[in-house]
């Protein structure tokens, strides 16, 4: 019964698990491609603080790693990775080697800096997909096969677009509720988002350099009614996996959020973003298209 | 199916419990997350500290060089990295670089070393990463690279830019 609920609220095809696939590492190889590593391997290693599980890591090999040639190096390594699983071959092996690799070098920018979690919901699902038969379709390795791989029960493509849906749901929810924990009322203040936006807006040192926020106090008696609007959100934000009707408003909701922050704040989540198109009905999708997901590769 | 349901189950666990114990204990753990992204509210009576990165020209120009035009694969990390070298946190952890601890050493403990101490090398490598991109005889390459640091004392809209400190680096 619960299987067949989760095939009626998210796609249960191969071809829809295959465009997942295709997303979530296509976001990851294109962060790669435009990030210059070997500028990131001239940065001196003293200032390196590992984090978490990047503590295992002896110093000798950070030494030997954060090196304009050791970082060039592990791009490589990452690019072939990420492109074998975004096009679809070998999946077995390249979703969990990228998946590896993905983690591995999140864990590094994170020991330069702090922990920001734009990227880490893109991992979850990279460890998702690992585990997944996400190379069933929309996969190069099948037509160089010239022969699709027997299609799964709905099931096995159905749960993980599942489970990578409420892992995005779980990201708003709890961020609000960790919000109110920790601030309460005191999140409603008129001053909160003035303050912070003028914050990050000061520096050169964030990505980008938007001055909106300088508008921001002049408004602050409504934001407090604003800053609430986006608690409900995010609380509310978990609707967006079961109820399709209201998905849509949600995911603009988040758009416009995260459009917001960058402007505002110069604080902006990309990859978070990409993945919203996990929510895309990708088998009406192409079935508008006038494509049947079940003829694809 | 029923294997996979299990295989499903126990992703679903793995995925799952970590991200639980987290929230709980509003902790980060690489790659443990707990989504506390502006968990504190902002307070305007609070000061803040900030800093700017500049560049002074061979051709006599001090400029602004936004961070992520030399590193950008940092993305949207560049300031903590800078306010953590800043406050010499890498000193801080229980297992320092060797280079750091035999630093510590020398200078006699934390509370000796000044603020910044490894922030020469930092902007040495952001100045010549800077320089790499120019043609050697171009007037904007950079002769020294520098941190402003400045303080917003809160409590208004206004005064943001009470000057505290540079650390400068010749290249």
């Amino acid at each position: 019964m619960a299987a067949g609920i989760i095939n009626r609220v998210v796609p249960s095809s191969a071809f829809s698990l295959g465009v997942a696939r295709v997303v979530v590492h296509g976001t990851f190889l294109i962060s790669v491609l435009i990030a210059s590593f070997s500028a990131l391997g001239h940065l001196p290693v003293t200032i390196l603080r590992p984090t978490g599980v990047m503590k295992i890591l002896p110093w000798s090999f950070y030494d030997r790693l954060v090196t304009p040639s050791g970082m060039t190096m592990l791009k490589v390594v990452m690019v072939v990775s990420l492109l074998l699983s975004t096009a679809g071959l070998f999946t077995v092996a390249s979703t969990k080697s990228s998946f590896l690799l993905v983690l591995f070098y999140q864990g590094l920018l994170r020991s330069f800096g702090h922990f920001n979690h734009d990227e880490m919901l893109g991992v979850y699902c990279l460890a998702v997909l690992a585990f997944t038969p996400c190379g069933d379709r929309l996969s190069l390795g099948q037509w160089i096969r010239k022969r699709k791989s027997v299609e799964k029960p709905a099931f096995a493509y159905a749960y993980p677009i599942l489970l990578m849906q409420l892992l995005m749901a779980w990201v708003y929810f709890s961020a609000c509720l960790i919000k109110l924990r920790a601030g309460w009322l005191g999140y409603l203040s008129p001053d909160n988002l003035p303050s912070l936006a003028i914050y990050h807006s000061l520096d050169n040192l964030h990505d980008t350099a938007f001055r909106l926020a300088f508008w921001l106090p002049q408004f602050k008696a409504y934001l407090p009614v604003l800053v609430a609007l986006v608690l409900l959100w995010e609380f509310f934000f978990p609707l967006a996996v079961f109820f399709p009707r209201l998905r849509w408003c949600i995911l603009g909701g988040g758009v416009v959020f995260h459009l917001s922050t960058l402007f505002f704040m110069n604080i902006f989540f990309p990859h978070q973003l990409a993945l919203y198109l996990l929510f895309v009905n990708w088998d009406r999708f192409a079935g508008s298209a006038g494509v049947s997901p079940a003829n694809t590769r | 199916m029923n294997w996979l349901k299990i295989k499903y189950a126990l992703l679903t666990v793995a995925i799952f419990l970590p991200l639980l114990w987290a929230f709980v204990y509003v902790r980060n753990a690489y790659p443990v997350a707990a989504w506390n992204v502006m968990m504190a509210p902002g307070l305007l009576e609070r000061g803040r500290t900030y800093s700017v990165l500049r560049g002074e020209t061979v051709s006599g120009e001090t400029i602004d060089i936004p961070a992520i035009s030399v590193t950008n694969a940092l993305y949207a990390r560049t300031w903590t990295m800078v306010n953590a070298t800043v406050d010499n946190q890498a000193f801080k952890i229980p297992n320092p670089h060797p280079a750091n601890a035999e630093l510590l050493r020398e200078s006699g403990g934390i509370e000796q070393l000044p603020p910044g101490a490894r922030l020469p090398d930092l902007l040495r490598a952001w100045g010549e990463l800077y320089n790499e991109r120019l043609a050697p005889t171009s007037p904007q390459r950079l002769k020294a690279i520098r941190l402003d640091m400045y303080r917003w004392e809160g409590g208004s809209y206004a005064n943001y830019d009470n000057f505290i400190q540079t650390w400068r680096q010749e290249l």
